[in-house]
């Protein structure tokens, strides 16, 4: 009925709209879509290039194949789905255990829980703190600093609790009534229901994970147990040119001396989004309905 | 409450009249009451509580070194104020308090109306498959790190081949190096912030906006509304409440200017204009070594912060009745 209505004003206003939004898209998109053009482009092919470029000239691979042979990327990649991996678990177990007894609304302690978990959302005592209980627990170098630190986060947690709420007393009470214990219950039928939420949760530590840098960086002195990420702002942030093409093959020109830098740059820009483009479509399903349904920010 | 009463009235509790007999008597027992009950709920919480007790108020604890005299060789001494008195005298802790409002006020007045705006846009573009495109296109950068968004906008921002000069140079316009150009470089937070988060922030302002009952949109169509007015008239006051609360809440994290963000878009050249307390404080901290004014600045932004975050929440509360947690 609406559509029938449409005056010619209408209609170029609608046209308005809709360019302005295809705008964004391609604002958005474009510096990416070039990184990949870059990338994939004949080596002698990319200097010239224009960063307004999506489409390759000429097609190689050879800039991935190197970055992928790479030791360095090989083992921030490895560092990264360790980290990511672990983290994510211990997480997601964390929180989820946690929010469970805190959403018991007749738990003796409650209130002092919660006001312990909120004090933490509002006072951040900063950096240096932290480093320093990293080094008196003695995780300094270790994996565990970067894993260990931040593996509950509390607006995960009320995000839980305030799902696991939501669950019917009567489905709770009727399994207790049946014998079950706090854990059946918990492992029989509350997970099953939370199901979408722990999805959600779940990425949120996945994406969470995968893009820390700046506890990386600085807990962990050894080079070999750095996350892409910290390999990543080695190289394209810090320039560090010597790190992925290394220093025989960038002072005699051989090797991936050879390559363009911007290229290689490229290429490793493009290699850390790889995971969280795999992983996208599933955020775009469980982040928006959470976002939707009332939590705020991401 | 009721799980009790509930328990106390099923005819299928055999043991009722122990457990009620137990009841009965002092607090120790009581105690040993509800213990019996809650003990597995602690059970199962206790990994995450020794997670908060270690990773968050150890660090409260160890805030105390911003008072004292870190030794090599321990204890450390007892200073009182003495580090407070050396920041709050240095003319560079000032600038890089100054730089931290100035960005932080930037980004809100420029940030905060484009999601609003994406937002509005989005709500009017009826093909299903067409928004759902728009959508997945602009929420993307909001799950990438700041390095990989810096990197995409070194690339971006280059003098000789990056878009943006590429651009300029179609409109005959001389190249300019954004990242290392003093006058510039705050923009680019502000550009870069809004590339990376105001899709996904208009999310936020789309489910207050299909919150809005239809029924007002039928009727201003029956008034006669065209598409701007209905906006206006109905739309955004509709969405006030959530655009008061973002407000709010923003206001309550203005210290925060993003330490993730600085840090990956930062240099040597144009550090003096962005540099904000938190990389003040990993500087003179993790690079300097010197923990002890390092946490008196964090301290000092914590403090502050937290009073913001909190006057914040109330008035959010009690304006819209939504805050922080």
């Amino acid at each position: 009925m609406a559509l029938s209505r449409k005056t010619p004003i209408e209609r170029i206003e609608y046209a308005i709209i809709v360019s302005t939004l295809l705008l964004l898209v391609v604002v958005t998109v474009q510096p990416i879509l070039n990184l990949l053009a870059v990338s994939l482009s004949a080596p002698g092919k990319v200097p010239g290039m224009s960063g307004l470029a999506i489409l390759p000239d000429g097609l190689s691979f050879e800039v991935w194949s190197v970055l992928l042979q790479h030791p360095n990327v090989q083992r921030g990649i490895i560092n990264s789905i360790f980290i990511t991996g672990v983290s994510t678990v211990i997480g997601v177990v964390g929180t989820a255990l946690m929010a469970w007894g805190l959403s018991r609304p007749n738990l003796p302690g409650r209130k002092a829980l919660f006001i312990l978990v909120l004090v933490t959302i509002v006072f951040e005592p900063g950096i240096i703190p932290d480093y320093f209980v990293n080094k008196r627990l003695g995780l300094l170098d270790s994996y565990w600093s970067v894993i260990l630190f931040k593996a509950v986060n509390a607006w995960y947690l009320i995000i839980l609790i305030r799902f696991f709420e939501e669950i019917p007393k009567e489905l709770l009470e009727a399994a207790e009534l049946d014998g079950a214990n706090p854990f059946q219950v918990f492992w029989h039928l509350v997970l099953p229901l939370a199901k979408p939420a722990l999805a959600t949760i779940s990425l949120f530590y996945l994406v969470f994970h995968w893009n820390e840098f700046f506890r990386a960086m600085i807990y962990l002195n050894d080079q070999g147990k750095w996350p892409l990420q910290v390999v990543l702002r080695q190289f394209v942030i810090d320039g560090d040119k010597i790190a992925i093409v290394g220093a025989d093959s960038a002072n005699n020109n051989t090797g991936a001396g050879q390559l363009n830098l911007r290229a290689l740059k490229a290429g490793m820009i493009l290699l850390t989004i790889v995971p969280i483009l795999a992983i996208y479509p599933l955020i775009l399903k469980f982040f928006t309905k959470g976002t939707m349904s009332g939590a705020l920010k991401g | 409450m009721t799980d009790r009463q509930h328990v106390l009235t099923s005819p299928r509790i055999g043991n009722v009249p122990t457990n009620s007999s137990r009841r009965a008597p002092g607090r120790a027992s009581a105690f040993a009451d509800g213990w019996r009950r809650w003990w597995p709920y602690y059970l199962m919480m206790a990994p995450g509580i020794l997670f908060f007790f270690v990773f968050h108020y150890l660090p409260i604890w160890e805030t105390r070194i911003a008072f004292e005299q870190v030794r090599i060789v321990p204890p450390n001494v007892w200073v009182g104020l003495k580090h407070f008195q050396v920041l709050f005298s240095s003319p560079v802790f000032w600038q890089v308090l100054a730089n931290t409002l100035i960005i932080s006020t930037m980004k809100m007045v420029f940030f905060l109306p484009v999601p609003i705006i994406v937002a509005l846009l989005l709500n009017e573009v009826r093909g299903g498959s067409l928004r759902k495109f728009i959508q997945s296109a602009i929420y993307l950068p909001h799950f990438l790190s700041w390095v990989v968004i810096a990197g995409i906008f070194i690339a971006a921002l280059s003098p000789t081949d990056g878009a943006v000069n590429n651009l300029l140079g179609m409109a005959g316009m001389a190249p300019r190096s954004f990242m290392t150009d003093t006058g510039a470089i705050r923009w680019v937070l502000v550009f870069t912030e809004i590339w990376r988060s105001a899709g996904w922030d208009s999310l936020l302002y789309l489910a207050a906006i299909i919150a809005i009952d239809q029924q007002l949109y039928d009727a201003a169509e029956v008034d006669g509304a065209n598409r701007w007015q209905k906006i206006w008239h109905v739309t955004l006051p509709g969405i006030v409440p959530t655009i008061a609360t973002l407000f709010i809440l923003n206001a309550g994290m203005f210290l925060n200017a993003d330490l993730n963000q600085v840090i990956n878009l930062s240099n040597d050249v144009v550090r003096s204009k962005i540099d904000i307390v938190d990389t003040y404080v990993y500087r003179i901290g993790l690079q300097t070594g010197e923990y002890s004014l390092a946490t008196a600045a964090g301290l000092f932004k914590a403090v502050l912060g937290t009073m913001m975050i909190v006057v914040a929440h109330f008035v959010s509360k009690r304006l819209t009745g939504k805050g922080v947690w």
